[in-house]
């Protein structure tokens, strides 16, 4: 068993997805056991694989392992299909398989007495397994394909109440928005293949090495590439599906904000590095320049919302765009390391909601609070989530935080740096906010409080696990532990592009994002402790930005302007044209009585026939003009 | 003048389809003991029959009296076309029975629709071929208005009839230029006398090529020349829709890309930029209107003149990758929309209700076919697993290749657009109420035709390199004349 083996790791998933919609019906427990096993199993497998990696990670020039199947090949024509493993990929399966496997457990409890019981573990394995394909695909087009499979399931799941009409309008929603960025990436990668004549992601490195794309070219090229993980990252300004997904069960949502779904975008822009730094700098600035509004936006939209899951999915939004900073400043390094340790503490976020909202069947701020005492373990490791996310050392969000700022005082002008010194203050915040009032003081709704209580141990026992990951998995940075463990050095020796980056501790750094950190708690203590009292009068002193914030700049309204406008436009002519030129005396039997009393009537008086005619010989007519034209 | 083959039996597969399209009339004429269903299986055993039969020239390359090719582009379509024949008479049995009089004469007008539509892709010849087009037509005519008693199937039936017999004028009126022009009616000569220095061509060579473009145009349903398909789709009896859908689209296709490879291939950057306008329009016509419709009959009809867009794409491109494309595209947008058809058939005939709304939680009372449906639209849309996906990125690539990216784009955009009203039929049958509970019986004919249809659709999608290869061989053989005149095609 080794990398040569690594296509069993999305194919165990699918064989459970397979397995629970035929037979599902007929198996104990509708078949969660087959997919939770499964996912056991592909994590199981992902520890054989990274064994076999680091086997021969040190090997001068190992560029990763390879495995790859003629798919299609007719004439000169060929597509290989294969997957590929590298560092990059070894921390993504890493975080996909435990985090899928964390939230399958918790499903169990979460998920429990849901007519759809079944339904739910099926597609939950086909996310995970199209997850995995997405990570290890070694070409562009088994990327796309798992990246479209990615987005179905998303559409299935986030929607998965159906019933519930906002479930099903998120879902669209989602769907939606991320196929606006799909469109771009299919665009993107056939101008890439049509110069390279390949989709293998290592044979396009070298032939943009070898200089094959021309600079415009190559940066039109990634920036289409770019706005596919604009879509399913999230980022700015196509992040308005992400606060919206939450609609769906919320181990769906630890699963989409943690593990899967969002962060391959970030995961696209890593593996495909190379050519952005390639192409022009304005590449690499876009993705900056996004990626560091996405963090400004969401973190202060995380001051107003006040839906439990909604506060969180900004947080998301939030990291993402960190992530995508960090990869516009030239370092997979900390974008992977953030990616790493997120996955950790934003999936025991969720899952500490979901615990919550399932205790209370609440999840808005204003009804919550004063859990603290019912419910102590699912504070707890909230409370470590919240500082993980915050950057409170020595949680494992501060290190991979750090890491971030470092490169982007680095690579970045003092603006952009300034900018992110803020948003860690507002991320502190906004993250006091939400345990603050969910978790300390009065509760605002005592009735719902009476019956909370710490959910059971298929539930809670990820909470733990996750919790205790959060809180050390930071410390991958230094060598020492990396060497314990068996790799070559810390994170940044073992997952790099270009050269080994070793760990550095800034004191500087350290000491600014200690310090707004702790601030930004402080404040929001201040701020938000007891009855509120000074966020209140805030809100309402600045009430114009209070409801700008609280409506999400007005981006979705927006949206929703434009797109009612055009729809309406659009459709408006088109029904004009349908009904004028086609349907009206179409074949809606109106006509009937002109038919059968005497037809000649209908088409030398009221038919459309001349119509339909007609166009077609200024069809010919005008073609024949162009000829014309162009030829004389 | 060499001497001329005439050897009969290179034609015996539509010998076998004539003669059982004679005998189902004579049968259902003086026997009763025949059903009118096992007429259906009698026709679909015909077709097959014919289909095996013209294996026997596989790896032939032959030709009729100078007129009719047998070579592997002509064995594919006579085999894809003699199982779309298969299909169309399965997916009728049910349907005849229930609605409609005379099914020896429907059953026979269906094969010899088939041999129309051969004879469209056999021709090396324009008359040959436009006789057998008129074949075909003139079959879809009378079925398109067979249900007797519907007005909407009478009046689509006459304005496909009219528009056609127009259309076929204006082919006509554009041979006449060509062959004074080029002085033959055959592919090879007029690609002949078009090759080297085009510059002094004469206009009316063009004023042809427009005119055969707008009557071609008009069989496989392009922006403008389409404005028949929504009337005559949602007039013709259900299974007849999906018969025109698959065959009149494919022959033509088929005619097309012969023709403009073989004869108009060393003219192809003069019209090309024409036929990706064509393209262009027809794509984003046929998706932006299919979003209005609230019959399923003319949803199909409207996306189905999307799918012509993308088709078209593969003749502006034209290279041998494009071509083989396009009938790679082809084969997987009729197999697709066949089951898809298939499916809405059913429903039919339980329901008798063609309106989207009418699908509203099908899934609960029917979940295969729900299911079925569900996976030929997502294929008709382009999504990765299916089909769909895989052909029309493989036409996308063929235009990425040929310089025209933006037309590709194009295509990808419309894509995303067509996704959104599939999805309101998928919505409709997944969370809409259903009206009554009561399950829908299982007719197994119809769904074991659904079954190998959407495995099809999933062979195509996962595992698509046997057709592919087999596509590429066949379509080859049209283009072993293209390369040497016009040496256009970079090989990459």
């Amino acid at each position: 068993m080794g990398m040569e083996q690594a296509w069993l790791i999305p194919a165990l998933p699918a064989a459970a997805f397979v397995v629970i919609t035929l037979v599902g019906k007929y198996l104990p427990r509708k078949g969660d056991w087959v997919a939770i096993g499964a996912i056991a199993a592909s994590f199981v497998l992902f520890f054989f694989v990274l064994a076999d990696l680091l086997d021969v990670v040190d090997e001068p020039g190992f560029t990763g392992g390879e495995k790859s199947w003629e798919w299609v090949s007719f004439g000169d024509f060929e597509i290989r299909l294969g997957f590929f493993t590298d560092q990059i990929t070894i921390v993504m399966l890493a975080v996909v398989s435990f985090v899928a496997l964390m939230v399958q457990i918790y499903s169990v409890g979460y998920m429990r007495g849901d007519p759809r019981y079944g339904w739910y573990f099926a597609v939950m394995s086909l996310f995970v397994a199209a997850m995995l394909t997405l990570v290890l695909a070694d070409n562009l087009l088994l990327l796309y394909a798992a990246w479209e499979g990615v987005g179905f399931c998303s559409f299935l799941l986030i929607g998965f109440w159906w019933e519930k009409r906002a479930a099903a309008e998120a879902a669209k929603k989602a769907f939606i928005t991320t196929r606006i960025g799909d469109v771009g990436l299919l665009i993107g990668i056939l101008m890439l293949w049509r110069e390279a004549g390949t989709f293998d992601i290592s044979e396009i490195f070298e032939f943009a090495e070898a200089g094959g794309y021309g600079a415009t070219y190559l940066t039109v090229a990634v920036l289409f590439l770019f706005a596919g993980a604009v879509g399913k990252s999230g980022q700015f300004p196509l992040h308005v599906w992400l606060p919206d997904a939450m609609e769906g069960p919320t181990p769906v949502s630890a699963l989409i904000h943690a593990a899967t779904m969002v962060v391959a975008g970030v995961y696209l822009v890593a593996r495909m590095l190379p050519l952005f730094e390639l192409a022009d700098p304005i590449a690499l600035n876009v993705v900056t320049g996004l990626g560091l509004t996405t963090v400004l936006i969401s973190a202060t939209m995380g001051l107003a919302a006040t839906d439990i899951k909604r506060v969180i999915a900004y947080s998301t939004l939030n990291s993402l765009g960190l992530m995508m900073v960090a990869l516009g400043s030239h370092s997979v390094t900390a974008a992977m390391l953030y990616l790493f340790v997120h996955a950790f503490f934003k999936a025991l976020l969720f899952l500490g909601a979901g615990s919550v909202i399932h205790a209370t069947e609440k999840q808005e701020l204003d009804e919550l609070g004063g859990l603290a005492s019912r419910m102590p373990l699912t504070t707890v490791t909230f409370a470590v989530g919240t500082l993980a996310m915050i950057g409170i050392v020595p949680l494992a969000g501060f290190w991979a935080k750090d890491e971030i700022l470092h490169f982007t005082e680095v690579g970045q002008n003092a603006g952009v740096y300034g900018l992110m010194l803020l948003s860690v203050f507002i991320t502190s915040l906004f993250m006091t906010r939400l345990f603050i009032r969910t978790f300390l003081f009065k509760s605002r709704d005592p009735e719902s409080r009476k019956h909370a209580h710490d959910a059971e141990p298929a539930m809670t026992v990820p909470l733990l696990i996750l919790a205790v990951l959060a809180a050390i998995s930071g410390f991958v940075v230094f060598s020492g532990v990396g060497e314990a463990m068996g790799f070559p050095g810390g994170f940044g020796e073992f997952v790099f592009l270009e050269h080994a980056e070793e760990f550095e501790f800034n004191w500087d750094i350290v000491v600014l994002s200690t310090v707004l950190g702790a601030g930004g708690m402080m404040v929001g203590y201040v701020f938000w402790a007891n009855d509120a009292v000074p966020a209140t009068r805030m809100g309402e002193l600045f009430r114009p930005v209070y409801n700008v914030l609280y409506n999400r700049f007005y981006i979705d309204h927006v949206y929703q302007f434009v797109i009612d406008r055009v729809v309406l436009t659009g459709s408006s002519i088109v029904s004009w044209f349908d009904r004028n030129i086609v349907n009206d005396t179409g074949v809606d039997g109106s006509a009937a009585l002109a038919l059968l009393a005497g037809w000649q009537l209908k088409f030398t008086s009221t038919g459309k026939l001349p119509n339909y005619a007609l166009a077609i010989s200024s069809g010919v007519i005008i073609l024949a003009l162009v000829f014309l034209i162009v030829k004389a | 003048m060499e001497e001329l083959n005439f050897e009969w039996a290179l034609l015996t597969p539509e010998y076998i389809l004539v003669a059982w399209a004679g005998a189902i009339v004579l049968l259902s004429l003086f026997s009763d003991r025949i059903g009118k269903v096992q007429l259906g299986y009698l026709a679909a055993a015909g077709a097959l029959v014919a289909t095996l039969v013209s294996l026997i020239w596989i790896d032939n390359s032959t030709d009729f009296a100078g007129i009719i090719d047998i070579n592997d582009y002509t064995t594919m379509f006579r085999v894809f076309f003699g199982l779309i024949g298969v299909f169309a008479c399965l997916a009728s049995a049910r349907y005849v029975n229930d609605r409609l009089l005379h099914p020896g004469e429907y059953y026979a007008l269906i094969l010899l629709a088939v041999v129309g539509a051969n004879g469209m892709a056999a021709s090396r010849e324009i008359l040959t071929a436009y006789i057998s087009l008129e074949l075909l037509s003139f079959s879809l005519y009378v079925l398109v208005s067979f249900a007797k008693f519907e007005p909407r199937s009478n009046e689509g039936g006459l304005k496909y009839m009219l528009l056609g017999a127009f259309s076929s004028a204006i082919f006509l009126y554009g041979v006449g230029f060509i062959y004074g022009v080029t002085g033959s009616t055959h592919y090879a000569a007029i690609g002949e006398a078009l090759s080297g220095d085009t510059s002094d061509i004469s206009m009316a060579m063009f004023f042809g090529l427009s005119l055969m473009i707008g009557g071609l145009g008009f069989k496989v349903a392009a922006v403008p020349f389409h404005l028949w398909t929504p009337d005559a789709y949602e007039g013709a009896p259900l299974p007849i829709t999906a018969f025109v859908a698959a065959i009149s689209k494919a022959a033509g296709f088929a005619f097309f890309l012969k023709l403009f490879t073989q004869a108009f291939g060393p003219l192809v950057d003069d019209w090309r930029y024409f036929i990706a306008a064509l393209a262009v329009a027809t794509m984003v016509l046929g998706n932006l209107v299919a979003i209005q419709q609230h019959n399923i009959k003319r949803l199909l009809a409207y996306s189905s003149i999307g799918q012509v867009g993308y088709l078209l794409i593969g003749i502006a491109a034209l290279s041998p990758e494009a071509g083989s494309a396009l009938v790679l595209h082809l084969v997987g947008y009729v197999i697709t929309n066949v089951a898809a058809f298939v499916c809405v058939i059913v429903f039919y005939n339980w329901t008798g209700k063609e309106e989207i709304a009418d699908f509203a939680g099908l899934a609960e009372r029917a979940p295969f076919l729900a299911l079925s449906l569900t996976i030929a639209l997502f294929s008709l849309s382009g999504m990765p697993l299916f089909a769909g996906f895989v052909t029309k990125f493989i036409l996308f690539q063929a235009a990425a290749e040929a310089d025209l990216l933006w037309l590709a784009g194009v295509g990808v955009t419309m894509s995303f657009v067509s996704l959104y009203y599939y999805l309101v039929i998928i919505r409709q049958m997944y969370v809409g109420k259903p009206e009554s509970l009561g399950r829908f019986p299982t007719p197994w004919p119809e769904y074991g035709a659904i079954a190998l249809l959407i495995g099809g659709v999933f062979f195509v999608g996962l595992y698509p390199a046997p057709v592919f290869e087999l596509v590429d061989d066949s379509t080859a053989s049209i283009f072993t004349t293209f390369v040497e005149n016009a040496g256009v095609v970079s090989q990459r």
